[in-house]
């Protein structure tokens, strides 16, 4: 309980848009009361009303998503893992339940993509875009550190190896930044939220349809077009998709 | 080094050809002149003499006799220079019927000549032949040894039409109906009237579906003379499988082919052939010229049985054939948590390693350990078996007396074809109390055959998350965030500007006159602020210092400004410059000279200078650098 008082404190010097430390507190604990006697409908509706007040808290996002498993509703079950995912990506009961819900769905998308993307997806993955942006600060930090010594002290090499050890690690880190970035904000995840979802040629219900996925599915909108959205799944295979259909992991 | 001496020797009968030719004699000759039906009589054919390329003659029939051609010898001799070599053909002759026999002469090709021996007479007896032992060829199948007395046995067999009626294999199944994990003998017969070797298999038996179990052969391999389709062969078995099918159905079994060398008769046109065919080394068969065959046996269908369901117990686990159940216990009075160990035995004909541990039951009292599981396979005859055994061990919780209970093995039995169930024995135990709490016991900890193993029972999701804790860890992260922005910010303008300086610092140590012009003007207004400050003053004394720093700081700016010597410049160097880059007519100029001329009266004392000129020489002096500064840009 002093725990709870203490963090609930922090939060409240932390993070002054929250209503009140001892409200969350309230409410949170009701949601999980709720949870635990098995009242999953009126979990999810309490954790809905967290994250509308603090959309940035991983549990809330993950607890919601368990009450929509047990609920059945697998679709926004796994909205939810992957936001919860996009603020604590190392959490592994997160990923596990979010595999353990894609494992009831009734589609199933293979992966065929090129290992190196895997690879850079996992990387990525593994920290949030402000985790890795300290990252990118902390070592551009000690790089003008670096340089500003270097001026200060009036002799020596600038270039030296440990600046330039230093600079190509921040590139490295730059590199991995605008990696993050370009996951986060340009190939942009969705999950498809109807129980059937028709991926047509062309953004028009006029257009044939290509393939047919079902609720859950994870895609990667790589482009929009009035109402309609293109869609790349895993398996390599493109479509365009009304909006409406899908909805995006944005946090 | 008897064998090299030899060769020599021989080489040198050739190269040097003494040639003291000898007549060519041949004879015949038997062991015995009487014998009984069936009993086997040696026939020698005997060459004497320089003719060494000879090949073995062939008989003529032989009306009453089986006759085999079993090998040659050939003896080669030095005395006193002198050569003598002969060569003896053996054979077999088995008499059919009684009655007196006159055979031969027997014809010998030698060169171009044709010589004959004389006749042999023998006198053959009725009654029951005695069990005879042929003389075997050179080098036989596998390895010399001695043929079993045994009377042929005249059998029938089907020979494929175009193969060699005088060697071939038979694969041949002790059962062709069966069931299923039942043992079935497949044995390879080679059946030869050649001189043959064993080579191994070509390619090996097709037993897919099978659980196989070879028969270890001896190294000299039995073999026994039959008689099959009016002929006598020499059979030997050449490889035992015991096959356990492992599921019913329709089986076919392809059983591969046999690799076998065959002798050939001696060809040769030259001394080496016929030397090297003898059977002088090893037999004869090292150097002798041998053909290979590849003897094909026939597929073998199979029919496999289901076990019968009908009164399968419910402990059954597969087990087929016959067996024996044992069980004892290393211990019957323990201490409570004190292991027991059961070792239960298992022994019989069968697929001994397909027995599996028969099943435990759930006992409330006792906590159960699978231990150790050892078997052992022994080939008896021609049926494979073994013993199993397998240990457990029963550690008791509770205190008093009390049991391991009967624990059961069922097996078919395919010859009485019903299943039957063995049981343990019921241990009686007695347990003494203990206070000392259940632990794994010492010498079970360290096997990991003990440990029970963590398995999954089920799938669900994980349980919800009741903390708080991402709101202070988020909190941290922004700021963090923030707080490096900041100062990395802060610290990236500080890098510029020391960087420019640095720069600008290394420009003006290569080129002096540039620094001079560039810091003219900060040189003026630190001179403009100490002007003021005496300017304010109104003391009589700071008018005179006043003009005396005015004058230097004009004077120095426009050195520096134009690169001249500040303190070797004179007035004249200083009115050229002003007025080349001013213009001669120019008001300012004019008013620099007389701000100059105010500073020479202030300095030597030619009267009073007022208060208020000082207000004017400051204004001369600001104007002038302002012109020259927006001059030289």
């Amino acid at each position: 309980m002093k725990r709870i008082a203490g963090f609930l404190l922090i939060a409240l010097c932390l993070v002054p848009s929250f209503c009140t430390a001892a409200d969350a507190a309230k409410l949170f604990e009701d949601a999980n009361t709720s949870y635990r006697t098995g009242d999953y409908a009126k979990a999810a509706g309490l954790y809905e009303s967290l994250i509308e007040k603090t959309p940035r808290v991983a549990a809330f996002h993950y607890d919601l998503a368990n009450a929509y498993v047990r609920l059945g509703k697998y679709s926004q079950a796994i909205l939810s893992y992957e936001k919860a995912l996009r603020l604590d990506p190392r959490n592994a009961d997160i990923r596990e339940n979010l595999r353990h819900t894609q494992g009831l769905l009734e589609y199933r998308v293979e992966d065929s993509r090129n290992w190196y993307l895997k690879a850079t997806e996992a990387v990525l993955k593994y920290a949030t875009e402000r985790e890795i942006y300290v990252g990118v600060l902390s070592v551009l930090f000690v790089f003008l550190l670096g340089g500003i010594l270097y001026f200060l002290r009036g002799r020596g090499v600038f270039w030296n190896p440990w600046q330039r050890f230093v600079f190509f690690v921040l590139l490295l880190v730059v590199l991995v930044g605008v990696g993050k970035q370009v996951q986060s904000n340009v190939i942009r995840d969705a999950i498809v939220m109807q129980k059937e979802c028709e991926a047509r040629f062309g953004p028009s219900e006029h257009d044939q349809v290509a393939f047919k996925m079902g609720e859950g599915i994870k895609v990667f909108v790589v482009d929009r077009r009035e109402d309609w959205s293109r869609v790349l799944l895993t398996n390599g295979e493109s479509g365009w998709v009304r909006e409406s259909d899908i909805a995006e992991v944005k946090v | 080094m008897k064998k090299i001496l030899i060769i020599a020797a021989l080489i040198l009968g050739i190269s040097v050809p003494t040639l003291q030719a000898e007549e060519v004699r041949v004879s015949a000759s038997v062991n015995k002149n009487t014998a009984q039906v069936g009993e086997e009589i040696r026939l020698n054919i005997r060459v004497n003499g320089q003719a060494m390329n000879l090949q073995a003659p062939r008989l003529p029939k032989l009306d009453g006799f089986d006759a085999y051609y079993t090998g040659r010898a050939s003896h080669i001799a030095f005395v006193n220079g002198v050569s003598s070599s002969n060569v003896e053909f053996s054979y077999t002759l088995i008499p059919q019927r009684a009655g007196h026999c006159v055979l031969g002469p027997f014809e010998i090709p030698v060169g171009q000549s044709m010589l004959s021996t004389e006749a042999v007479t023998l006198d053959i007896t009725g009654g029951q032949a005695q069990p005879a032992s042929p003389q075997v060829p050179t080098q036989p199948l596998p390895v010399n040894a001695p043929m079993p007395p045994q009377a042929p046995q005249d059998e029938t067999v089907s020979v494929s039409p175009g193969t060699d009626d005088n060697i071939f294999v038979q694969a041949t199944v002790d059962r062709t109906t069966l069931y299923q994990n039942q043992q079935m003998l497949l044995t390879y017969s080679l059946y030869t009237r050649y001189d043959t070797r064993y080579e191994g298999f070509e390619k090996e038996p097709e037993t897919s579906g099978f659980w196989i179990e070879e028969f270890p052969m001896d190294r000299e391999v039995p073999r026994e003379n039959v008689r099959m389709n009016g002929k006598r062969y020499i059979r030997a078995d050449v490889k035992k499988l015991a096959l356990f099918p492992t599921a019913p159905g329709n089986y076919t079994i392809q059983p591969g082919s046999l690799k076998v060398s065959i002798r050939e008769e001696p060809q040769g046109n030259n001394a080496f052939d016929e030397f090297f065919s003898d059977s002088f080394f090893t037999g004869g068969s090292f150097f002798a010229r041998r053909q290979n065959k590849l003897l094909n046996p026939p597929p073998i269908q199979l029919v496999v049985k289901p076990l019968p369901e009908n009164g399968k117990p419910a402990g059954f686990q597969g087990a087929v054939g016959s067996f024996r159940l044992s069980a004892s216990v290393d211990k019957d009075k323990v201490k409570q948590n004190e292991p027991v160990t059961l070792k239960m035995v298992i022994e019989g004909e069968g697929n001994i390693e397909t027995i599996t541990r028969p099943k435990i039951p759930a006992l409330t009292g006792f906590k159960t350990y699978d231990a150790d599981t050892n078997s052992k396979l022994y080939q008896t005859e021609n049926v494979v078996g073994g013993t199993k055994s397998f240990e457990t061990v029963f550690i008791p919780k509770e205190e008093g007396s009390s049991f391991i209970p009967p624990l059961e093995f069922s097996y078919f039995d395919p010859r009485q074809e019903k299943y039957v169930t063995l049981q343990t024995p019921n241990f009686p135990i007695t347990v003494e109390h203990s206070e000392q709490a259940f632990q794994m016991p010492k010498e079970l900890s360290g096997n990991s055959i003990f440990q029970k193993k963590v398995k999954s029972e089920g799938q669900d999701i994980r349980y919800i998350d009741e903390r708080l804790p991402e709101v202070f860890q988020a909190g941290i992260v922004d700021k963090i965030y923030k707080i490096l922005a900041g100062v990395d910010l802060l610290l990236g303008v500080l890098l510029l500007i020391l960087w420019m300086k640095d720069r600008q610092d290394r420009l003006f140590s290569k080129d002096t006159a540039l620094r001079r012009r560039k810091t003219a003007r900060s040189a003026a207004s630190a001179s403009m602020h100490k002007l003021k400050r005496l300017a304010r003053s109104s003391k009589d004394q700071d008018v005179a210092a006043f003009f005396v720093e005015l004058e230097k700081a004009m004077t120095h700016y426009v050195a520096d400004k134009w690169d001249l010597s500040a303190y070797g410049v004179t007035r004249q160097d200083l009115e050229s410059t002003l007025t080349a880059h001013f213009g001669a007519g120019d008001a300012h100029l004019k008013d620099v000279f007389e701000l100059y001329r105010l500073c020479d009266e202030s300095r030597f004392g030619k009267g009073s200078i007022p208060q208020a000129s000082k207000k004017i020489g400051l204004k001369i002096f600001q104007d002038t650098v302002n012109r020259i500064e927006r001059m030289r840009r």
